[in-house]
């Protein structure tokens, strides 16, 4: 026989990209396959940290936790709120139809360029109950509104029904409290579990059922030796993210272990979304709430959702934080202003005018510390301290954003850019240097007796543009997935041909 | 003053030494000053501020070095505008209101270190406390100023780190007067410490009573001569307008302790005070009346008295008291009235006659800020006889079109000394020549000879150095020996060297007199705004099989070669000659160059390209409307003035030099007309191979630039270049064939080019790098080539004295 058969082993081949993404001129580079992409994603998954929107959240529940949902008008309202633009459009135009109505139809609505929106938007309609299909006596298939999305939703924007369930307070407070009054409780309490995080010591502590959640949520762990908590990585780039988002993102894995607590997730769904409509600095009443709600506001009201002067006062405040609740990843507009305090250079020095531990330590994430002055702390951005932080899986884009959002006011006055544009390339390329590998998927052959066969064989895949790497001294090929069943094929044929 | 205290002192320099070469292993890297030899500087020069921050100094808990126990943050921190750690680095807001105060007092106390947008660092080094004394500031006014502008308490450590370095320094000044040596000082006390020193007897001149002539000098009972400086007025440059009026000079005695209670305004009142009142003192020193004792000294003696008091930790300021110098007859050379100074320049000149005599010293000005009118500006102040030494033949050419252009100097008043150009020097006021041609060593023409010995003869007021920091310190030493010149003064862009050496500078010709600040220059549209890019070139994968596997030397051939790279600087030319750019090319190696230049059919010049081609290139670049780039070598590094040129691309370099860098920024930093329309006017694009040792040293080579507040774009793509279709070496096979060419040719090709020209040993002929290795005196080239050379030789200054 003139030779083994071709395939030895399998692998993937491996090749070095000739350039990496680039950034200054806006140009990425592309895998070409992923040998193990599922593997690959899910491993990027589980190091960048994933912060659901509104729409996410709500698509993993049940369908039927939805029908519930959908029983408050409050609820269909953010809901609505939160949809795409041309998905409200819909909504509202088919709110005051009976019947279904042809896709074709809806269709029509939308010009053919745009049929990817359309696309998009059916099926976020479609995952969140919104609308269902229906088919219409003609057999073509429909839209119909999920109906009691239907009337809690027309409900919502006519009125009528059962009132908001937070009642407003009837007597005035004696002492009411203002606006910039809670912005800063609402801070302090915030940063009180941020503090705790990063184990400062200025800070006092946190309640026990604050920490289980924060172990629940991965975001601290218990440490091998001693059993405290210490902060993980997700714990990190949940710090780098904006306030809004980390209350949304902790909203969300509270809401996670309500049942534990014996709370309906409905209940404190509802609620939130009531909250998120009430009117900041006005006091509501707690009367009329439910033994659960009442435990559930206590823990809202440790977090700093709301304020009680009182346990037992009978009234308390919505803050800030919890206006923008559903505003989710979207950044609310109305975010408590804050004076930004770090200053960067185009020489990457980062200058962060703070005392504050907690602010320290999340600039100390991805910069090299140098001094500590009383008012001022001194860092260094240099290419370890970033890839330091790229490997506990904090995103250059984090970094950025965390920069750009804090950025001094002097930045902001000299800018747009806020941040000195080489810097945030920099940091960019920094990111894309450790993705330079492009994997193609393929089949190697080696091991062939002689040279003639390898040119034969190698000439043929390189003729059907399936060769991947050749290597003529060591006689191994890899040709691509797609074309290994032809090269077996031709070799088969070829060595019957030399018997 | 006491012995034991004395004694106590010096203990503790020890100790602090001791740990500070334990702090400098994980702390430091090349870029500062600290790596200074022990020889001829004076003990509190060695000490380091890095080290007077003591042990107490606790890391925090992300690895920053704490300082907060330390200091205490003032109630009104918010208006004052800096901080000053312990270790003598400080930081500046430039968007304080009081920036301009702080800025002008910490250029004179201590060195930039990076000068940004936002925030400054500086820091304080022995050396630049010296030069802040030898500038008249006093101890009590630098660490007053200081406190007073900090926004926390200042460590004591720093507070003594400065009396320590200023105390000693300042206190007494060589003068030059009628041609006869003084060793001067308004501290009769200080001198006669001195005059204990056995030493510093012997080189004391004592002429008998009856003298000759100098009966209106008082002589005290120490033999001291006792002489009252009244009202000198500060000499006034060109159009520049005068210092301002006297007659407002408040009482600031007062203020100065009243001050500190004043707070919450936006400029806290005792630092304008103070800041006024040390601005004054700058200018009008000597409008109050100085008394001074001085003892004359035996000539032949200066330089043991020079290293004696070094050692005495009274290092000698050298001043020239040029307007009472009678025996050199004045040359008749004035500023031209279109000559108009601006306000950076006149700035360091006040710096340099401050006190209405000529202080030796540097002034450091960014490339294309006018540092030959500064020169000029000296010479026609000083207006004794000039010498101005530079570093290439072309320079030569050019100071002379500036002494044209900015005094009322005609040629005959000129004379250059070159190996091609040779006037006749008798009776001339300027005399214009390089560095080599003084130190050459080897047989001269019998024309060389003349003027060599009618230049020695001379006694020179004023010698002006141009790009002082290219020249080793053996060299300048030489040329001390050889040219009498009562006043020093050294001229660059970039204080610095990649050895270290620059240090010694301090001592050769003077302290640090001003440093401009390059970004401030920029902003005000007197040096161009240039966009600095470092372009990525990825390595075709056959270079980048080849690079891998090739020894060291063909390496650098290889990344230089890189197609992707060639085609990259073929694009940029293109689309900067389609703009109407003038363009040069920089590459030190000369097989890259020869190849690029030919290939695409521009004209190159390099070391063997002969005087006369170089300015017809030159010419043609400057005038011909077709010729828009230009390829060059190192050569033109420095001093090459070509105002018209506003595109740089640097295809080869000299490893990770910092300066080579800058010097090279400078060529397009000119000012260029119509500055206000576009964002930036001039362009500065670095083309590194990737993945390729030039990666890291184009990232070692941009720090001092990016300090200075440069930002260096990352381009890793070009957009439009996939439009031009025919660009050389677009196809895999004149890939492989270039790819042959470079592999053929020979180990030489791949070096950097050396540069003859500033070779004393043999200035004539020039040939390409392989052949001046082989002389062995490269004594001029970057400092990589002669690390182990420099190591061996230990302040040549002082060499004579150690034996």
């Amino acid at each position: 026989m003139g030779g083994l058969h071709g395939v030895s082993t399998r692998r993937a081949a491996v090749t070095l990209a000739a350039g990496s993404g680039g950034r200054a001129f806006g140009i990425k580079c592309k895998c070409i396959v992923m040998a193990d992409a599922g593997k690959a994603s899910k491993q990027n998954q589980s190091k960048t940290f994933q912060c659901k929107n509104l729409h996410d959240y709500l698509k993993t529940l049940p369908a039927s936790t939805l029908d519930r949902l959908y029983n408050h008008p409050t609820t269909c309202l953010a809901v609505y709120r939160e949809l795409p633009e041309i998905g409200r459009h819909y909504v509202i135009r088919i709110l005051f139809v009976e019947q279904p109505v042809p896709q074709a139809v809806v269709a029509s609505w939308l010009s053919q360029e745009n049929s990817k929106e359309h696309n998009e938007v059916t099926k976020v309609l479609k995952e969140l109950q919104v609308w269902q299909e229906a088919p219409i006596p003609g057999g073509l298939p429909g839209w119909i509104l999920n109906p009691i999305f239907k009337k809690n939703c027309r409900m919502a924007l006519l009125g009528g029904g059962r009132a908001n369930c937070i009642q407003s307070q009837l007597d005035a407070d004696s002492k009411p409290r203002d606006i910039p009054f809670l912005d800063q409780y609402a801070t302090e309490r915030w940063e009180c579990v941020l503090h705790y995080m990063v184990g400062s010591q200025q800070q006092e502590g946190i309640s026990a059922d604050a920490v289980r959640l924060l172990l629940h949520a991965r975001l601290m762990k218990r440490d091998e030796e001693d059993g405290s908590p210490v902060i993980t990585r997700e714990g990190f780039q949940f710090l780098l993210m904006d306030t809004a988002q980390q209350v949304w993102h902790f909203i969300l894995q509270y809401l996670d272990t309500v049942q534990e607590h014996n709370l309906d997730l409905v209940e404190c769904l509802t609620f939130l979304f009531q909250l998120s409509f009430s009117t900041l600095g006005k006091d509501y009443s707690t009367q009329g709430m439910s033994e659960a709600m009442l435990k559930f506001l206590q823990h809202l009201r440790e977090f700093g959702l709301v304020y009680q002067r009182k346990r037992k006062g009978g009234r308390f405040y919505p803050t800030r934080l919890a206006l923008n609740i559903a505003a989710g990843q979207t950044s609310a507009p109305g975010d408590i202003e804050r004076v930004g305090y770090i200053v960067v250079e185009t020489n990457y020095r980062v200058y962060a005018y703070t005392d504050s531990n907690l602010q320290v330590a999340l600039v100390a994430l991805f910069c090299e510390m140098m001094y500590r002055f009383p008012n001022l702390a001194v860092g260094i951005l240099t290419r370890d301290s970033v890839r330091q932080a790229l490997r506990s899986g904090i995103t250059a884009e984090q970094m950025i954003n965390f920069l750009r959002l804090h950025a001094h006011p002097r930045m902001v006055a000299n800018g747009p850019p806020v941040l000195p544009p080489t810097v945030v390339d920099q940091i960019k390329l920094w990111e894309n240097e450790r993705d330079r590998f492009n994997f193609s998927e393929g089949v190697l052959y080696s091991q062939f007796l002689s040279q003639q066969d390898f040119q034969v064989l190698r000439d043929h895949a390189q003729d059907q543009g399936v060769l991947i790497w050749q290597n003529e001294r060591q006689r191994t090929m890899v040709v691509t997935k797609g074309g290994h069943d032809d090269v077996k094929r031709f070799w088969k044929r070829y060595n019957r041909g030399n018997d | 003053m006491a012995g034991p205290k004395k004694f106590k002192k010096d203990n503790d320099s020890k100790k602090w030494k001791k740990r500070k070469k334990e702090d400098d292993d994980d702390y430091y890297d090349d870029d500062t000053n600290d790596g200074m030899d022990g020889d001829g500087v004076p003990d509190a020069a060695k000490k380091n501020a890095e080290a007077a921050e003591g042990a107490g100094v606790l890391e925090d808990e992300f690895g920053a070095k704490d300082y907060r126990p330390q200091m205490d943050l003032k109630q009104d921190h918010g208006s004052r505008p800096l901080w000053v750690a312990p270790n003598g680095h400080i930081f500046l807001e430039s968007f304080s209101p009081v920036y301009k105060h702080a800025h002008d007092f910490l250029i004179a106390i201590s060195e930039p270190v990076c000068r940004p947008e936002h925030i400054h660092e500086y820091k304080l080094t022995a050396y630049s406390l010296y030069a802040a004394v030898s500038v008249g500031l006093q101890t009590h006014d630098i660490v007053e100023y200081l406190k007073r502008l900090s926004k926390t308490t200042v460590p004591e450590g720093i507070i003594e780190f400065i009396k320590l370095c200023t105390l000693s320094y300042g206190k007494v000044k060589l003068v030059l007067k009628h041609n006869r040596y003084f060793v001067e000082s308004p501290f009769p006390e200080v001198l006669q410490k001195m005059l204990k020193d056995p030493v510093v007897q012997q080189c004391r001149l004592r002429r008998s009573a009856e003298g000759e002539g100098e009966g209106e000098e008082n002589v005290d009972a120490n033999g001291f001569i006792t002489a009252v400086n009244d009202k000198k007025n500060v000499p006034q440059f060109g159009g520049a307008a005068p210092a301002g009026p006297s007659s407002e000079q408040q009482p600031t005695g007062p203020d100065a302790s009243q001050g500190q209670e004043k707070e919450g305004e936006p400029v806290p009142e005792d630092i304008t005070t103070f800041y006024d009142k040390i601005d004054k003192e700058e200018e009008d020193e000597d409008e109050a009346v100085l008394k001074t004792v001085s003892f004359e000294v035996n000539q032949e003696k200066i330089e043991i008295l020079q290293k004696r008091c070094i050692e005495l930790e009274h290092p000698l300021l050298a001043e020239y008291d040029f307007r009472n110098d009678t025996v050199n007859p004045d040359i008749n050379i004035d500023l031209k009235p279109s000559a108009v100074l601006r306000p950076y320049q006149e700035k360091s000149l006040r710096k340099m006659f401050g006190n209405g005599r000529a202080r030796s010293g540097v002034i450091v000005l960014p490339c294309g800020a006018g540092k030959s009118l500064v020169g000029v500006t000296a010479c026609c102040t000083v207006r004794k006889r000039a010498l101005v030494l530079c570093n290439s033949g072309v320079s030569v050419e050019q100071w002379k079109q500036q002494f044209k252009m900015w005094s009322t100097a005609d040629d005959s008043m000129i004379c250059r000394f070159t190996s091609e150009a040779k006037d006749k020097p008798m009776g001339c006021g300027v005399l214009v020549t390089t560095y080599s041609m003084i130190t050459h060593t080897q047989k001269r023409s019998w024309e060389a000879e003349q003027t060599m010995k009618w230049l020695q003869e001379q006694e020179w007021g004023i010698m002006v150095l141009d790009e002082v920091h290219t020249i080793p310190a053996k060299m300048f030493r030489r040329v001390l020996t050889i040219v009498q010149s009562h006043c020093k003064l050294g001229l660059t862009a970039t204080l610095l060297r990649e050895d270290d050496k620059i240090a010694d500078l301090n001592f050769l010709i003077g302290p640090k007199l001003y440093e401009a600040n390059w970004l401030e220059l920029q902003k005000r549209g007197f040096i161009a705004r240039v966009q600095c890019a470092e372009v990525w070139c990825p390595m075709t994968p056959e270079f980048y099989r080849e690079y891998l596997l090739c020894k060291t030397s063909k390496k650098l051939l290889l990344y230089v070669m890189n197609p992707s790279k060639f085609r990259a600087t073929q694009f940029l030319i293109r689309y900067h000659e389609r703009r109407g750019d003038k363009t040069i090319v920089f590459s030190d190696n000369v097989f890259a160059l020869k190849h690029y230049a030919i290939k695409m059919n521009k004209p190159y010049i390099h070391g063997p390209t002969s005087q006369n081609e170089r300015i017809q290139i030159l010419q043609n670049f400057k005038f011909n409307p077709k010729v828009n780039t230009i390829f060059v070598s190192k050569v033109a590094d420095t001093s090459f003035d070509l105002p018209e040129a506003n595109v740089l691309i640097q295809i080869s370099s000299h490893g990770g030099s910092r300066r080579q860098e800058a010097q090279r920024l400078g060529r397009i930093l000119r000012a260029k007309k119509g500055a206000i329309a576009e964002e930036y006017n001039a362009f500065f694009y670095t083309l590194v191979s990737q993945d390729t040792l030039e990666m890291s040293y184009s990232r070692k080579r941009q720090r001092f630039l990016i300090n200075q507040g440069y930002a260096y774009k990352v381009i890793t793509r070009l957009a439009g270049m996939e439009d031009e279709s025919d660009l050389f070496y677009g196809t895999r096979e004149d890939q492989g064939q270039l790819l042959q060419q470079v592999l053929a040719a020979n180990d030489m090709d791949a070096e950097e080019e050396r540069v003859p020209g500033e070779n004393p040993q043999r200035p004539g002929s020039r040939r390409v790098g392989n052949m001046s290795s082989m002389s062995g005196g490269d004594d001029a080239v970057y400092h990589e080539y002669r690390k182990a050379y420099l190591a061996s030789i230990k302040h040549p200054l002082f060499k004579k004295f150690r034996s």
